[in-house]
This record gives structure tokens, sequence and C-alpha cells, in this order.
């Protein structure tokens, strides 16, 4: 519990290399922020091509009033959860290795990089599932389940900083984790219904039904949150709930330990 | 109260010869011996820093005194042995550290401040007079890296004193900038040390241990090699650097000097400073009994041998001269002599000044020999001399006026 203390007593430090990172992400380009929306926009259109119009995938059922079926605002759904992953876990690895110069010349905690590089990418999600929000709404879509939203986001947080944490302090001794890590999200992506529905899967593996292993993906449960959020209006159930809130808050705790363990004397390594 | 606490402290290092950093080199070199070195750079280190007092580490390159400092930072932590500190630490181990080139250097104030602890409130508080001490008014707004060297280290210097630290770690980083900024750093530290901080000081420059700190520690291939009052410690520490130095090239002196002045009827072999004690010293004490002892040879008869000692400020700026005629009758004319100029309350104010010795001709003026210019270092001793020397004075009785 000191560790979590200590990083508390740090937070004005999280704020500020938050700050900084943002500051000079786009300092020098002509379009500037704009390039947090078009980055987002671009992949959402390539695979909108691809497997909306190109392989003719539809989402499992239209939204929630069946006011859309529009492919792209389906797959968004799944997409920036997808993203916010994505960047917190290969974010929390880059920053710890690239703060080395800094570890060894002051002391802070060492999951500080980390955790100022989640916010951004928080920034990040909260802008492109804002945008679907908005669009939703417009669409009439937005029911309550929109409650659920800030629960999914505290959960997918803890989720992905825990993961992030371990293998970036693992990634200081072994460079090979950031290579590993990925080929495991590239896997990772696949294996979660975001530019397919999960109502494509079939077929059984030793007896168990495809469908049941991919549900148990926490990445998938997080994915079909949000569409319960942004798209079907409908809520968990009781097991999903349950099982994901253990699995992120467990999640967060093991990778929370480790580092603790791991960065002892991160800074010699660095 | 001591607020350091260094306790048997060890700390070892691994020297990767070739790093076994990929999977596949962990499987391959399964079973073999480990591929490092160990290195210990810190060795049974003991020793307390008491508060508001500036403790000085010193010691020859990689003898282990930044990695002392880097451990009671908490940057790294001991192999073995215990570091209790009290209070908020601020760490000068490089001036900038964290400095982001693209940001302006307000927004680098903020950021180094909150690498130091600081909330953005106390930022807020601090920053004008953050500002004000680095002189950068002008360009606050402009990104860092449009900085020289000089400014960047100005506003790293300022940000790391003015957090309010309760102790404050320096390493060498007070040799930076100009003559004048420097000035204002060490009176911005003495003036902390007043307020009641403590500072851990390392630093080569012997001048600013005599002058700033109370207690020493001398280390040495990763031990403490001594521990005590700075003037003591730093004594030792130089004399033994010289007696290296001597030791590194002991013909030298003796080789050239002969070769080159074979001419000459008068050879300056060189000079000593000898202390109140009597023993050979580095440095003379301000307000100790100083003698100058001066060496030389004649080979030659001279009509009216000559030896004359100037003292000048480092400037050139000649502060004192005075000149010995040997009585002729009482020494040969040939041979190897020395001689002391004894000074009982050396009046200098500590400093860098310079010795010039010439012998001469006196009859005939003609220059003899001149013993190049030699740097003499004063230290303070427990004795202050405010401004350049003691005038030596004393003030009478007070008495009211017009009284006859």
């Amino acid at each position: 519990m000191t560790a979590v203390t200590q990083i508390w007593a740090y937070r004005n430090l999280i704020y500020n290399l938050a700050q900084r990172e943002l500051r000079s992400r786009y300092k020098k380009s002509v379009l500037g922020w704009l390039w947090s929306l078009l980055n987002p926009a671009s992949t959402l259109l390539i695979y909108s091509l691809v497997f909306g119009f190109f392989l003719k995938q539809t989402p499992a059922e239209p939204a929630n009033n069946g006011s859309t079926s529009v492919y792209a605002l389906y797959l968004f759904a799944g997409l920036w959860v997808w993203n916010y992953f994505n960047g917190t876990v290969t974010g929390a690895i880059t920053a710890l290795q690239a703060s080395g110069p800094l570890l060894n010349k002051v002391y802070f905690p060492p999951a500080c990089p980390a955790i100022a590089n989640t916010a951004t990418v928080l920034l990040q999600a909260a802008i492109e599932s804002g945008i679907l929000a908005v669009v939703m709404l417009l669409l009439g879509n937005l029911g309550v389940t929109v409650l659920l939203f800030p629960l999914l986001i505290v959960l997918l947080t803890l989720f992905a900083l825990g993961i992030g944490l371990a293998l970036s302090v693992y990634n200081v001794f072994y460079r090979d984790v950031a290579y590993l890590v990925t080929i495991g999200l590239n896997i990772l992506f696949y294996a979660t219904p975001i530019i397919y529905p999960i109502t494509v899967v079939h077929g059984e593996i030793f007896g168990i039904s495809v469908r049941t292993i991919v549900e148990l993906n926490p990445i998938a449960q997080f994915v079909a949150w949000s569409r319960d959020v942004f798209w079907s209006g409908t809520w968990p159930s009781a097991a999903s709930f349950a099982g994901l809130t253990a699995v992120s808050v467990a999640t967060f705790l093991v990778g929370l330990a480790i580092f603790n363990r791991k960065s002892r004397d991160i800074a010699q390594e660095l | 109260m001591s607020v350091i606490q260094v306790e048997d402290v060890s700390k070892r290092f691994r020297l990767y010869t070739e790093k076994p950093s990929s999977v596949k080199e962990i499987f391959t070199k399964f079973g073999r011996t480990p591929d490092y070195e160990e290195f210990w750079a810190l060795r049974n280190v003991s020793l307390e820093v008491e508060e508001a007092s500036v403790h000085g580490l010193i010691g020859h390159n990689g003898c282990g005194k930044s990695t002392l400092l880097r451990v009671m930072a908490g940057i790294h932590k001991p192999t073995s042995g215990k570091v209790t500190t009290v209070g908020r630490i601020s760490a000068l181990l490089e001036l900038g550290a964290g400095f982001h080139p693209e940001l302006t250097g307000r927004e680098n104030i903020y950021l180094n401040a909150a690498i130091l602890g600081l909330s953005r409130k106390q930022t807020d508080a601090l920053y004008d007079g953050i500002v004000e001490f680095s002189g950068l008014e002008a360009f606050i707004d402009s990104p860092v890296k449009h900085y020289s060297s000089g400014m960047f280290v100005r506003l790293g210097f300022s940000v790391a004193v003015h957090v309010e630290p309760q102790i404050l770690l320096i390493d060498e980083v007070i040799a930076v900038g100009d003559e004048e900024f420097q000035r204002r750093c060490l009176d911005h530290l003495a003036n902390l040390r007043s307020q009641g901080v403590t500072i851990v000081l390392v630093t080569h420059a012997m001048g600013i241990v005599q002058n700033m700190c109370d207690h020493v520690t001398w280390m040495d291939h990763g031990v403490v090699q001594a521990q005590g009052p700075a003037l003591e410690v730093v004594g030792d520490y130089l004399s033994e650097v010289n007696n290296e130095e001597a030791a590194r090239r002991p013909s030298d002196a003796a080789t050239a000097g002969d070769a080159a002045d074979a001419g000459e009827a008068i050879h300056i072999e060189g000079f000593e400073l000898i202390n109140g004690k009597g023993d050979v010293a580095s440095f003379a004490l301000s307000g100790d009994t100083v003698s100058i002892r001066v060496h030389w040879r004649a080979t030659r008869p001279v009509e009216v041998p000559q030896i004359r000692l100037t003292v000048e400020s480092e400037g050139g700026v000649i502060l004192a001269t005075t000149a010995l005629e040997p009585d002729r009758n009482a020494i040969p004319s040939v041979g190897r002599f020395f001689v002391d100029y004894q000074i009982d309350h050396f009046p200098l104010a500590p400093g860098n000044y310079i010795l010039k010795l010439v012998a001469r001709d006196a009859s005939s003026h003609v220059e003899l020999d001149r013993f190049a210019d030699t740097p003499m270092l004063v230290r303070s001793g427990g004795y202050v001399i405010d401004g350049m020397f003691d005038l030596r004075g004393t003030w009478g009785t007070v008495r009211p006026e017009g009284l006859a």
C-alpha cells in the first residue's frame, strides 16, 4: 500500500509528465491536435472499407432502437477499447525505458512515467468514445446503459496498466519483451471480436465451444461492454460484472506487485 | 539530530561483459558461469550528517562518492546496510535533468519542480523567485532548446535550490556557470544552510569544501579513508595528493633543474610552506604561523646575492614583497642552502595567490634566476578574515568626545 500512497504523493509529477507528453507531441506539426482525430479516423476508414464493404461484415444486430446498422459505428465501439488497451500496454513499456536517464538523476516512483502515459492515452480514448457518444446521441441511441461507461473505463485502466507495468519492468531486463508484446498484441487483436461480431465464431475445440474461449478473453468482455453501452443498450450479465471486476483488480494488483518487486533497483539497469 | 544516517552500506554493481539480454542467450548460456564482473562501489560505508550542517564528500574520480550520494538520494538501493533520511530530499546530480527541449522555460520549471516532488500550488508560490534567481525573465517563454548551456544551467540550479528541500544533495554541479552566478549559487547555499537545510556536497573544489563544509568524508576506492572536521580531512587529503604527485615524478624536478640551470650562479630550487606545527603543508592557513622555506643552490660567488620574494593576487597585483641578502661571511659562497621567512600571524584572506622568487645580484641588478610563478593556496583556519588581508590593528577603548 505504501507504493500506492507514494505514487499518490507524486501525482503532480504524473500530471506534468503527461502534460509534457501532450504538449510536445504535436509541436511543429501544421495540423497539430487534429492528428489525434485523423489517426483513429484513418484506421476506422480502412477497417470499414475492408471488412464492411469488401467482406460484407454486418453488426450482429442493429443498434438498440434500430436507428442504425452502420458497420463503422459498430466497429468503432470496439476499436476505441482496443486502442486504449494497446496504447497503455505498449506505452508503459516505452515510457519506463525512456525515463532511464531521468531515473538515474532524481528519485521518483518508477511507475510514474507509465501512469502518465496512461493518462495521455486515456485522454485520446475519451475523445474517441466522446465522438462515438455524440454520434449515438444524435441518432437517439444512447440509453441508461451509458452509466456503465465510467466503470468500464476504470476496470479497463486497471487491467491494461497492470499488464503494462509488469511487462515494462521485464522489458528492462530482457528487451525481447517489447518484440514479443508486439506479436502478442497482434494475435490478441484478431482473437478479439472487434472487426467481426462474436456471432460469426463457431465450432468446438476439445469439446469446448470456441465462442466460449473467445468470450473468456477479458478484452472481448470489455469490447462487449462497450457495445452494451453504445450499441445495444443492454446490461452485461452478473457473471460478466463479477468476473471482469475481479480479473481487472487482480491483474492490477499482481502487475503492480511484480513491478514494485522488480523495480526496486531499476535505475542501475536502465 | 542526524538527518542522514548511512549504516554499514555496501553497494555492488554488476558490470556485464556481455549482458544476456535476449531470451535465446538465456537458454544458450544456461548453466554457464555468469558473464558479469562484480564491482563494489561502496564497502561498509557509515556516516551521519547532522541537521543544518554541510557535509563534504571528497576523493579521486571513481572513489564512490557519487554512488554514495545516489544511495542517499534513493536512486540506488544499497546491496547491504541501511540508509535512513529525514525530510524531503532534493538531489542536484545534473542540472536541468528532465528538461524537455521543446517546452518553454516556464513549462520546464513546473515539470522540473514536479520531478523534485512539488505540487502545482507550491510551484506557483515559488515561481517568481525561481525566474528572478535565474535572471531569465526575457526568455522564460521560449523553448529551452534555444537556451545557451549557461542559461540552461542557471534555470536548473534555480529550480533545484528553490524547492525548499530539507536535505540538498549536490554533485559537482556548482562548478558551472559564470563566476558571478557561481558566487550567487554559493551565497544561496550558505543561505539555505542558515535556514536549517542540510547539505551534502560532492566536489573537487577544495576551496568550496574548506569554506562551506563542517564535516568531510574522504572516500577512496569505495571505503571511507577519513572522516572528521573539514580542515583536518582536507589537509590530509591534499598532502596525500601531493605525495602521490611527487611519487609519480620524483626525478623530474631534479634533472630538469640540473640541465637548465648549470650556468646560473644561484639557482632557486623551490619553496615549501611550513605550518605552525613545523610540518610541511600544501596550503597556508589564515591567522596561522606560516613559514615560507626557500631552497637554493649557489654554484659561483656573487657580489651581493639577493633572494626576493613577491606575493601577488591572482590578478597580478603585487601585494607584498620582501628581500633577503644573505651574509656572505656567515655561509660558504658555494653550496645548497635554505632559509625560512616566518610570518607569525598569516594576514592573507583565503584564496589563491601567486608566489614569485627571484635571485639577483644586488650590486649589478642582474637577475640570476627566477622561480616560475607558483600558485599558493591560502585556506581559512579557525580565524575569519573578511576582505583581502588582516590589518593586524587593535581598537582602543571608547572615550566620550570633549573630555580631556
